[in-house]
């Protein structure tokens, strides 16, 4: 055992005599380059629908779009992966951050080997990135939210809110500008919020809850349900019931989980092309690894078919407004 | 006579799992240096350290713990609980050197629980800790809630992302390589390693031959404890962060590498330099892996299998190696 621990000391030694390799200087990408993706978590389809649309900008512009992630869904695993794209001397890591300081340190440390990194999806601290790829802003979904139960329910009457839990940051404050624009708009004069519920990000919890709205309030006439599980969970348990004709729902969730009701003309859905995140996201990096992007508000750059885009605020880049989903475009939503 | 000695003498003292591990963990490492693009560079290779640093902390005491038949189910929620203590204390503006020793102080605590009700009260370590890895996270989010502090003293923050100068070895790994070989010579050198070896291999016997067992087990678990806060604050360095969910669920990564290093499970076997090995090999597979573009959960899926095989390996490795051993005394008889 003597020998076993000489040996490992001998590698550690070995290490140590590694030299160092020259830290990469900011060089400007003349030509595409290698966008390694590194979403919140490995195999979740939505970034694997969002990968679809790298797939698909790397093929136009040529480079390449590779994607790596955890298995555990936290900061740590994801420094893991950021280290090993830096070691794999891609150009450009496109991030969606499990904790947006965490991953900070390491994303400038490969910022210091010469990697620029982009985020998508959710975003990471300001300074550890050139620009985020910004699927929606949350004003506009909220505002569409409400917009779409004014067309369920032809701007008049009772409607209830599922929210997720008490402390969700971005759902309260979509309610929260839900009841001011209510206030400020006569569009919505003859619309009345009666209750917030929360469903508890759980689909039992939505189910009970949703069923327990409807009997308390004999006159509702529709629930917003602004989180991805909730809405699809509602959906089932009202058309179970038989009330989705009487109670209508919209809200926030994958357009493909809640299809069949959507078709049916009783859900609507405030939804965004979660393939041309990936889209725009690869667009975007190829021209930050150019230099042609830095992340300086008021700057453009096309992005393929889907045109032309403004850096905002903070380096902040938008999708765009996200879609009301209903029977008549429900096809262009491959999620 | 003395060639027909002298082969089996050497194969003797070959055959072991320390070796066969030692040997599959440089089989790889020349496999990852001469194919695997990208492996044998400064950056991978220090980023590959610095990732296990606080695994490999956790792991000696882990080691000496099973060896006494005894197990610390709770040493990643020390950790989160320890790097929450750290950081809160840091916010309050406490100097860092106390801050670390209080930290330190904490984590120790944490262990003399643990040890309290299993030496005092007699309760089974596996069912102590179980509850206490619920207990102290939930401590950490009942002071910090779902936030985290991220704000750090620059030295502090420099340990945790900067390499011993002119190596590509990480300040982070460098706690680990003073305390290895401290914990190696006291476990396999020293009277207090025999008689942890003792109380593993047969309490009862090691009662009678006047073993304190109560008081050692006891301070074994305050020494997890301190060093699961020492590993505390080395994450809380390296990814500038201090939150409850530190570390979530390392405890079994811990647990699975000293199990494929060697460490009998029911106490009284297995050796420090074969864990880490095993500690060597689990790391250098997962930077492979990652580096061939391999995700987190088939990452996952090949540690496991490598358990299970090196497992069935070592059953019947070991009864070669018992065979080989048994011919030795015979053939010394011929001669």
């Amino acid at each position: 055992m003597r020998k076993n621990l000489g040996m490992t000391l001998l590698l550690a030694t070995g290490l140590a005599l590694l030299a160092s390799t020259a830290i990469a200087a900011e060089q400007c990408a003349t030509a595409p380059v290698t966008v390694g993706f590194l979403p919140k978590l490995d195999t979740d389809p939505y970034f694997q629908v969002a990968q679809t649309g790298a797939e698909e900008a790397a093929g136009e512009i040529g480079g390449k779009a590779i994607k790596e992630a955890p298995s555990q869904a936290t900061a740590e695993a994801q420094v893991q992966f950021i280290n090993n794209l830096v070691s794999q001397q891609v150009g450009v890591i496109a991030i969606s951050a499990n904790d947006a300081n965490a991953v900070a340190p390491a994303l400038r440390r490969a910022a210091q080997q010469g990697v620029r990194v982009v985020s998508y999806d959710s975003d990471v601290a300001t300074a550890a990135r050139t620009v985020f790829l910004n699927q929606a802003k949350g004003d506009s979904l909220a505002e569409m939210m409400l917009e779409s139960m004014g067309q369920l329910i032809n701007y008049d009457g009772d409607f209830a809110i599922l929210s997720s839990t008490p402390t969700a940051t971005n759902q309260n404050a979509w309610i929260d500008y839900m009841k001011a624009k209510m206030k400020a708009d006569s569009k919505f004069a003859k619309m009345n919020l009666v209750q917030v519920a929360y469903g508890q990000e759980s689909e039992q919890v939505n189910q009970q809850q949703a069923l327990a709205l409807a009997q308390a309030f004999p006159n509702l006439k529709g629930i917003i349900i602004p989180a991805g599980i909730g809405l699809p969970a509602a959906a089932r348990a009202l058309d179970q019931a038989g009330l989705l004709d009487k109670i209508k729902l919209t809200g926030l969730a994958p357009a493909t989980l809640i299809k069949k009701y959507i078709e049916g003309g009783n859900v609507q859905d405030i939804w965004w092309n979660v393939k041309d995140l990936g889209y725009l996201t690869y667009y975007a990096a190829q021209q930050v690894a150019m230099c042609k992007v830095t992340g300086k508000e008021g700057e453009t750059f096309k992005a393929g078919r889907l045109g032309d885009f403004t850096v905002g605020k903070d380096g902040e880049v938008v999708l765009g407004p996200a879609k009301i989903v209903t029977p008549q475009n429900i096809d262009e939503f491959k999620f | 006579m003395s060639p027909r000695r002298a082969a089996p003498s050497l194969l003797q003292r070959w055959a072991s799992w320390d070796n066969f591990l030692a040997g599959l963990t440089i089989l790889v490492l020349v496999y990852a240096i001469l194919a695997v693009p990208n492996f044998f560079t400064a950056f991978n290779i220090s980023q590959a350290i610095a990732g296990v640093s606080e695994r490999a902390l956790i792991m000696l005491p882990m080691v000496v713990l099973i060896v006494a038949r005894e197990i610390d189910l709770s040493v990643a929620s020390i950790l989160a609980l320890s790097s929450v203590v750290f950081g809160m204390l840091i916010q309050a503006g406490m100097p860092m050197l106390p801050a670390i020793l209080l930290t330190l102080v904490a984590g120790a605590a944490c262990g003399a629980f643990n040890g309290a009700m299993v030496t005092v009260l007699g309760l089974p370590s596996l069912i102590v800790t179980l509850a206490t890895m619920a207990m102290f996270r939930g401590i950490g989010y009942i002071l910090l809630g779902v936030n985290s502090i991220n704000v750090f003293p620059d030295a502090f923050l420099d340990f945790g992302i900067d390499n011993v100068p002119g190596t590509p070895v990480p300040w982070t790994i460098v706690p680990f390589l003073v305390l290895a070989p401290v914990f190696a010579i006291a476990l396999q050198k020293m009277a207090i390693g025999r008689r942890i070896y003792a109380i593993g291999g047969n309490p009862e016997v090691a009662r009678y031959s006047g073993v304190r067992l109560g008081r050692t087990v006891f301070w074994l678990f305050v020494l997890s404890g301190a060093i699961c806060a020492l590993a505390g604050m080395v994450y809380a360095a390296r990814l500038s962060n201090a939150r409850a969910d530190n570390a979530l669920g390392i405890e079994l990564d811990v647990i699975t590498i000293a199990l494929l290093g060697g460490i009998n499970v029911f106490g009284g076997k297995g050796r420090l330099t074969g864990v880490l090995w095993a500690l060597l090999l689990v790391a250098t597979i997962r930077n492979v892996l990652g580096l061939l573009q391999i995700g987190g959960d088939a990452q996952g899926t090949v540690i496991g299998l490598l358990l299970i095989v090196s497992l069935m390996a070592g059953n019947a490795a070991e009864q070669v190696f018992g065979r080989l051993r048994a011919r030795l005394p015979l053939l010394k008889h011929d001669g």
